[in-house]
């Protein structure tokens, strides 16, 4: 895994963004960067140069599965790596979630432990 | 609608009104026809006066008016500005503890790194593998090390209790919630009790259903969410029953 590669936090509650930070970089990723919800997300994913998402699911403006959604939907970024970290945990949701096309789903609260165990599988699947 | 002596009555007064006009009388059949008039509205006044009086009763005896309006006026608006509070709170909170956090981890590495080059040179010390020029600066050093563990412990310790005094965020959060929690419950009442004034208590409650796409939030404990899960475990089971 390229501890070099760009990674976009998404979460509408600043707190969350730096906690994802401070634990994605304690995991050796140093190329952060975040927005606050789908809205200001998307102009940067659209862009380009991103190698995997971390999204909440309920954020004002745009939510966090239409994000999913709409990666998935556009050519070129329908095969990055999407992580959801959520405080949803309904089973209708995280149906919806998979069938959107999710990489990895966190409830929230959760552990620096889970965060590592579900970006190891993420990317440990993507390289075979 | 009459019972028989008003009905009897009624009959005579018209066969009466008839009796005149037929006769000719107009000025009779005029009176007549207005005391007739005077006798219903009388009896209308009399019902629309009862129903007045009941309502008042009712509304005096609960007083569910003012309790509810008060509620609506003052105690909902309140509650919005007291949970907006705890989300401030709780973002300060956490910031400052994020922020000791910065400003802590530099330092700890600082220190263990000069422990570590220290370490070593003692070890040379130890085993008699040091000039005496080495050891002269060796001995600067471990003063150098000695002065900044002091004063970086001390910076350690300030930001640590930073740290505690910003929990005290938890005390308050639980007041204000509670303040919300009682004043949901008054409403809650005051519904209630609306609801059987208004008589329809006795009718089977609708089924409150949560509409679809509807976000849950956080799993708040004793609040159970109809096909949620309540662990990691449940979802990562879920996603590999799945395929994942």
């Amino acid at each position: 895994m390229d501890k070099n590669m760009k990674i976009l936090v998404v979460d509408d509650f600043s707190t969350m963004r730096r906690i994802v930070k401070n634990l994605l970089r304690e995991l050796g990723f140093t190329n952060l960067d975040e927005a606050d919800d789908g809205q200001t997300a998307w102009p940067k994913l659209k862009a380009g140069g991103y190698d995997f998402l971390v999204t909440d699911w309920n954020m004002p403006g745009m939510t966090g599965i239409d994000l999913l959604k709409t990666v998935r939907a556009t050519p070129e970024t329908a095969n990055m790596p999407v992580l959801l970290v959520t405080a949803e945990s309904k089973r209708e949701q995280i149906i919806e979630a998979a069938q959107a096309g999710v990489n990895g789903y966190i409830i929230k609260p959760f552990t620096a432990a889970t965060l590592k165990e579900k970006i190891d599988k993420i990317f440990a699947r993507s390289t075979t | 609608m009459q019972n028989g002596t008003e009905r009897q009555d009624f009959l005579a007064k018209a066969k009466q009104l008839v009796a005149n006009i037929e006769a000719n009388d107009d000025r009779a059949a005029a009176e007549l026809l207005s005391s007739m008039s005077h006798e219903r509205e009388e009896s209308l006044f009399k019902e629309v006066g009862q129903l007045t009086r009941q309502l008042h009763d009712n509304l005096a005896t609960f007083s569910i008016e003012g309790q509810l309006s008060s509620l609506t006026d003052k105690g909902i608006p309140d509650a919005k500005e007291r949970l907006n509070h705890v989300i401030d709170m709780t973002n300060e909170a956490a910031n400052t503890t994020l922020n000791a956090i910065d400003e802590v981890l530099p330092v700890t590495a600082e220190l263990q790194e000069s422990s570590d080059q220290l370490l070593k040179k003692w070890t040379k010390f130890i085993g008699r593998e040091l000039s005496l020029t080495e050891f002269k600066v060796m001995s600067g050093e471990i003063s150098k090390f000695l002065d900044d563990s002091c004063k970086n412990t001390k910076f350690v310790h300030a930001k640590a209790n930073d740290i505690v005094l910003a929990q005290g965020f938890q005390d308050l959060t639980g007041q204000i919630i509670k303040k919300v929690i009682t004043l949901v419950q008054d409403v809650e009442e005051s519904l209630v009790e609306l609801v059987r004034i208004a008589g329809s208590a006795d009718q089977p409650q609708a089924e409150v259903k949560t509409a679809k796409g509807v976000l849950e939030g956080p799993i708040v404990p004793g609040i159970e969410v109809e096909g949620a899960v309540n662990s990691q475990d449940e979802v990562d089971d879920l996603l590999s029953s799945l395929g994942f």
